[in-house]
């Protein structure tokens, strides 16, 4: 993942797995020479979670050490 | 490197040729610009994407890293939201491309007269996603305290001897659950049926995986087609919902207004 998208992710949070929910799953389907079908799309939000999760359980590692740095001066 | 056209929305030629004289926003992949592919005066909004990624074969690669998908997913929607507010279009899924121009051009020909009535039906309508949140302790105590059945058994319960005390008890447990599924049931048609009155259509989503939130569990889940002048009207019935609710354990979530996904043919069209 590149800089770029994960600052992407991290702006999104929870309205993300919402805007997936909608992009992915729903509307419709032209299909083209390629006929794509997200299928698994569950499997993606598990993904997801998971990741959003580790983002979160990093900042508040971060967050946590910060606290700790400024306590000691 | 070989490419391939990845197809954002579809609308009038008119209508949108002129929003390409104004600045527009990212494509879906970074360095690339938007394009309009007009046949018919439909036209679609569309850009060059790698094969290499989207052809068959590296598409389904890439569907497996949830990081890859959920950038472009965002831009795909920030792209579909563009439009959406500026002019009349049928959003497209994500994962719809093609291979040549020309084969765009043929599908908005083929499909015309399909395109445009979902082009006037979608016209100055906006989706809203209303989502329904029960907590589920709240509610059974609510139910506890108000259903004469069960309370008839808790006095039972309370004179009886500890065995059949214990067997009056679980028989309350049951009941309950079964009274919370059904008035769960019962908010979710009436949120249902309010709301429908305030909007052009009304679909039921398909919950995901058991979705737990800070405010309980994800019980119901529907999308609204509403006229961006009528949003008001739709928002204060939300509301006068949500406060009716509110002290029975439920939440509402209104999420929104996003291009009219759930409201052009869950069909495939080819």
């Amino acid at each position: 993942m590149t800089q770029e998208e994960f600052t992407e992710l991290e702006q999104s949070d929870l309205s993300l797995l919402e805007t997936l929910d909608h992009v992915l799953n729903r509307g419709l389907v032209i299909a083209g020479e390629i006929t794509i079908s997200v299928a698994d799309v569950d499997l993606i939000f598990v993904g997801l979670n998971v990741m959003l999760t580790s983002v979160e359980t990093a900042r508040e590692v971060l967050v946590e050490r910060n606290r700790k740095a400024s306590g000691d001066e | 490197m070989p490419e391939a056209f990845y197809i954002y929305c579809l609308g009038e030629e008119g209508e949108l040729s002129p929003l390409f004289d104004e600045k527009l926003i990212e494509a879906i992949e970074p360095g690339t610009k938007l394009q309009l592919i007009a046949a018919d005066a439909l036209a679609a909004v569309a850009s060059v994407v790698p094969l290499a990624d989207y052809g068959e074969e590296g598409f389904q690669a890439r569907l497996a890293e949830p990081a890859w998908v959920a950038a472009r997913a965002m831009r795909h929607e920030r792209v579909l939201e563009h439009f959406a507010s500026r002019a009349s279009v049928i959003p497209l899924r994500f994962g719809a491309i093609y291979l040549k121009r020309a084969r765009v051009e043929e599908m908005l020909h083929e499909r015309a007269a399909e395109l445009r009535s979902f082009i006037k039906r979608l016209r100055g309508k906006e989706e809203w996603g209303v989502n329904l949140f029960c907590d589920r302790a709240q509610l059974l105590e609510q139910i506890a305290s108000l259903s004469p059945a069960l309370r008839e058994i808790n006095e039972r319960a309370a004179k009886a001897s500890a065995g059949q005390a214990y067997l009056l008890r679980k028989k309350v447990d049951a009941q309950r659950a079964d009274e919370a599924r059904a008035e769960v049931r019962r908010v979710a048609g009436e949120l249902e049926r309010k709301l429908s009155a305030e909007s052009d259509g009304v679909v039921r989503l398909r919950l995901r995986q058991a979705e737990t939130a800070e405010h309980g569990d994800l019980a119901a889940k529907l999308a609204f087609l509403v006229e961006r002048e009528g949003f008001k009207d739709f928002r204060a019935a939300a509301e006068e919902l949500a406060a009716h609710y509110a002290s029975a354990g439920f939440r509402l979530e209104l999420t929104g207004p996003w291009p009219a996904y759930n409201f052009v043919a869950e069909s495939e069209v080819r």
